[in-house]
C-alpha cells in the first residue's frame, strides 16, 4: 500500500529531517511511528500525502510513485488518504455534521450520498446524538472523534494520524485508540506518529523508531522502546 | 453538478458578506472608475459630434466697409469667382449688401434698441459668405482668409478656424487627462479587489487547507473566490454604467432644453444607443477588472 524507498528529506542545506529511509506498509497493517521531538515523523507522513517532496528517493501510494505526480492528480490521491492531526482542524463556524459533511461536499458529491455517508460515519465513531452541535460544545475527545469521522466518511484506503492522543487524557486517547483499531480491522491502513508510550505497549502493534531522520527499528508486535 | 454550484454560491455570498467593508470599498472603487472611463468615452463623443455640426455649416464672413464702390466690390467678385472656378479652395460664395446686412444685424440684435440703432446702411459693412471646399481644414481657411484680407476695403475677415482648432485641443486635452485618470482608477479597482480576495482567503486559510487535504481539486478551492471578485466588478460596472446613463440623460436634457437649436453646444451629447453601447462596455469592463483581481489573487495562494 505504501512503499517508501531510499529518501532523503533536507529543509534547509543544514535539517535534514530524513535520511536514507526505506520501508514498506501493507494494505489493513497498523503502524505506529516512534522517536524523540524533531526525529521526522510528521515529516514522513506529509511526504505520503504529498504535502512535502523528498530530494531522493521514491514515495509510492496506493502503487504510484507520487514523488513525480503531477499536481492535477493530487486531489485524486488525497481522496484515498485520510488526514487526522493532533489539534483536530476543524472547522469552528461549522457543526459536527457540517464539518463531516464539508468533506464530501467539496469532492463534489451529491447531497443524498451526503445525507447517508455522515450519520453512517458519525455512529462509528459514536457521536450520532451530537450532530448540531459545534466544536466548541465538544471535550478534546469528542472533537478528535469528529476530525476521525472526517477523515473516514470518504472510505479512505489510507489513515495518517500525527499524534492523534497528543492532547488527550489517558482514558480518552484510548478510546481514540480502540476507533483507529476498530477502522483498522475493515481493511484501512493505518500509520499513526505517537509519544504515547502506554499505547503503543498496550497494542502491540508494528513499530518504526526513526533517530534524527533515520530508521533505527522496525519490528512486528513492537513496544515503544 | 447541482450541489457543486450551490456551493460555489453560497460561499461566495458568504465570503462577500462576511468581508463588507472591503467588499464595499471595491465595488466603490469599481463603480467610480468605471462611471469615469465611460464619461470619458461619452465626452469624446460629445466632442466629435459638436465639430461635425460646426464643421458641416463652415462660413468664411469677409466684411466689406459700407462705403466701397461698386467697382471695389467688383474685384471682390472677381477674385471669388475665380477661386471658385480653380474649385481647390472656394466652393461656393454669396454676397449680401449692406440691405442684407442691416436686415441681418437687426435680426440678431431683435431685443436690443442700442445695437439695432448702431447699425443702419451708413454704418454697417456688408459682407461675402464663402463656403470652402474642405470644410473641417483649418489650414485651407487660413489660407484663403489671408488672400481675401490683402483686398482693398476689407473690414474684417471671420473665420471658425479658432473655434474649431480650440475645440479639437480641447478635446485632446479633456480626452488625455480623463483616459489617465480612469486607468488609474481601474488599476486601483483591480488592486482592490485583488486585496479583498486575498482577505477572503486569508480568512478561511482553515477552510482552504482543509479542503486541500480531503482532496478538493484547485479549481473547486479557488472558484467561489474568483466568482467573489467577478462579481465584485460586475456590481461596480452595472452600478457606474447606470450612472452614466443618468448623467448622459440629465446632461442631454439640460442640453436641449437649456440652449437653442443653434446655438454653439446643441451638438454637444452623445446620441442613439452610443450612451447605451458605452454603459455595456463598462460592465463588460467591471467584470474583467473582477476577473484579473481574482484570478492573480486566487492563483498565488494556492500552490499544492
Ligand atoms: N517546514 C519546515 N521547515 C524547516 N524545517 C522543518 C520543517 N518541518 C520540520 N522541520 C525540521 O525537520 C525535522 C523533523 O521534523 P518533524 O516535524 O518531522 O519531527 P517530528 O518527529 O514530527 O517531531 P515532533 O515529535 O516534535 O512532532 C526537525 O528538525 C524540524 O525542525
Ligand atoms: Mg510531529
Amino acid at each position: 500500500m505504501i512503499r517508501i524507498e531510499n529518501v532523503t528529506k533536507t529543509y534547509s542545506t543544514d535539517v535534514t529531517a530524513l535520511r536514507d529511509a526505506s520501508f514498506e506498509v501493507n494494505k489493513a497493517e497498523f503502524v505506529f511511528l516512534v522517536g524523540p521531538s524533531g526525529s521526522g515523523k510528521s515529516t514522513l507522513l506529509r511526504l505520503m500525502s504529498r504535502q512535502e517532496r523528498p530530494e531522493k528517493g521514491g514515495v509510492w501510494v496506493a502503487g504510484r510513485n507520487i514523488v513525480e505526480m503531477p499536481n492535477n492528480k493530487i486531489p485524486e490521491l488525497r481522496r484515498k488518504i485520510g488526514n487526522i492531526f493532533q489539534d483536530y482542524k476543524l472547522l469552528l463556524n461549522k457543526t459536527v455534521f457540517e464539518n463531516v459533511a464539508f468533506a464530501l461536499e467539496v469532492i463534489g458529491k451529491p447531497k443524498q450520498v451526503i445525507r447517508q455517508q455522515v450519520p453512517q460515519v458519525l455512529e462509528i465513531v459514536g457521536l450520532e446524538d451530537k450532530a448540531d452541535r459545534f466544536p466548541h460544545q465538544l471535550s478534546g475527545g469528542e472533537q478528535q472523534r469528529v476530525s476521525i469521522a472526517r477523515a473516514f466518511v470518504n472510505r479512505p484506503l489510507i489513515l495518517l494520524a500525527d499524534e492523534p492522543t497528543g492532547n488527550l487524557d489517558p482514558g480518552t486517547g484510548e478510546g481514540i485508540m480502540r476507533l483507529l483499531d476498530r477502522i483498522n480491522t475493515t481493511g484501512t491502513t493505518v500509520v499513526m506518529a505517537t509519544h504515547d508510550q502506554r499505547i503503543v505497549n498496550q497494542m502491540r502493534k508494528r513499530v518504526i523508531q526513526l533517530d534524527r531522520g533515520v530508521i533505527v527499528r522496525d519490528q512486528h508486535r513492537g513496544v515503544y522502546d | 453538478m447541482f450541489s457543486r454550484i450551490t456551493y460555489v454560491f453560497r460561499e461566495m455570498w458568504a465570503s462577500l458578506s462576511r468581508n463588507l467593508t472591503l467588499t464595499v470599498a471595491a465595488v466603490i472603487t469599481a463603480t467610480v472608475s468605471l462611471f469615469l472611463s465611460g464619461l470619458t468615452l461619452l465626452i469624446q463623443e460629445g466632442f466629435d459630434n459638436q465639430l461635425s455640426a460646426w464643421t458641416k455649416g463652415v462660413r468664411l464672413l469677409v466684411y466689406v466697409d459700407n462705403d466701397a464702390t461698386p467697382e471695389q466690390l467688383k474685384v471682390f467678385t472677381d477674385a471669388l469667382t475665380q477661386a471658385k472656378a480653380e474649385g481647390t479652395v472656394v466652393k461656393d460664395f454669396n454676397y449680401c449688401d449692406v440691405a442684407c446686412s442691416v436686415d441681418v444685424a437687426h435680426k440678431l440684435y431683435a431685443g436690443d434698441p442700442t445695437a439695432i440703432e448702431l447699425y443702419n446702411d451708413k454704418t454697417t459693412p456688408s459682407f461675402f459668405r464663402v463656403i470652402p471646399v474642405n470644410q473641417s481644414s483649418a489650414t485651407q481657411l487660413n489660407q484663403l482668409a489671408e488672400r481675401l484680407h490683402g483686398l482693398p476695403k476689407v473690414n474684417a475677415v471671420v473665420s471658425p478656424d479658432q473655434m474649431i482648432t480650440t475645440l479639437s485641443v480641447l478635446k485632446g486635452f479633456v480626452g488625455v487627462r480623463s483616459l489617465i485618470m480612469s486607468i488609474v482608477l481601474l488599476l486601483a479597482a483591480v488592486l482592490l479587489i485583488w486585496n479583498a480576495i486575498r482577505t477572503a482567503m486569508f480568512a478561511r486559510r482553515r477552510e482552504i487547507e482543509v479542503m486541500k487535504l480531503v482532496g478538493a481539486t484547485n479549481w473547486f478551492i479557488r472558484l467561489p473566490f474568483m466568482l467573489e471578485g467577478l462579481v465584485t466588478g460586475l456590481i461596480g460596472g452595472l452600478i457606474g454604467g447606470g450612472a452614466l446613463l443618468a448623467v448622459n440623460q440629465d446632461w442631454t436634457d439640460g442640453i436641449t432644453t437649456r440652449f437653442p437649436a443653434n446655438s454653439g453646444l446643441a451638438a454637444f451629447v452623445a446620441t442613439g444607443s452610443t450612451p447605451w453601447s458605452i454603459a455595456l462596455a463598462m460592465v463588460a469592463l467591471g467584470a474583467l477588472v473582477g476577473a484579473i483581481g481574482s484570478a492573480t489573487a486566487a492563483g498565488r495562494f494556492l500552490d499544492v
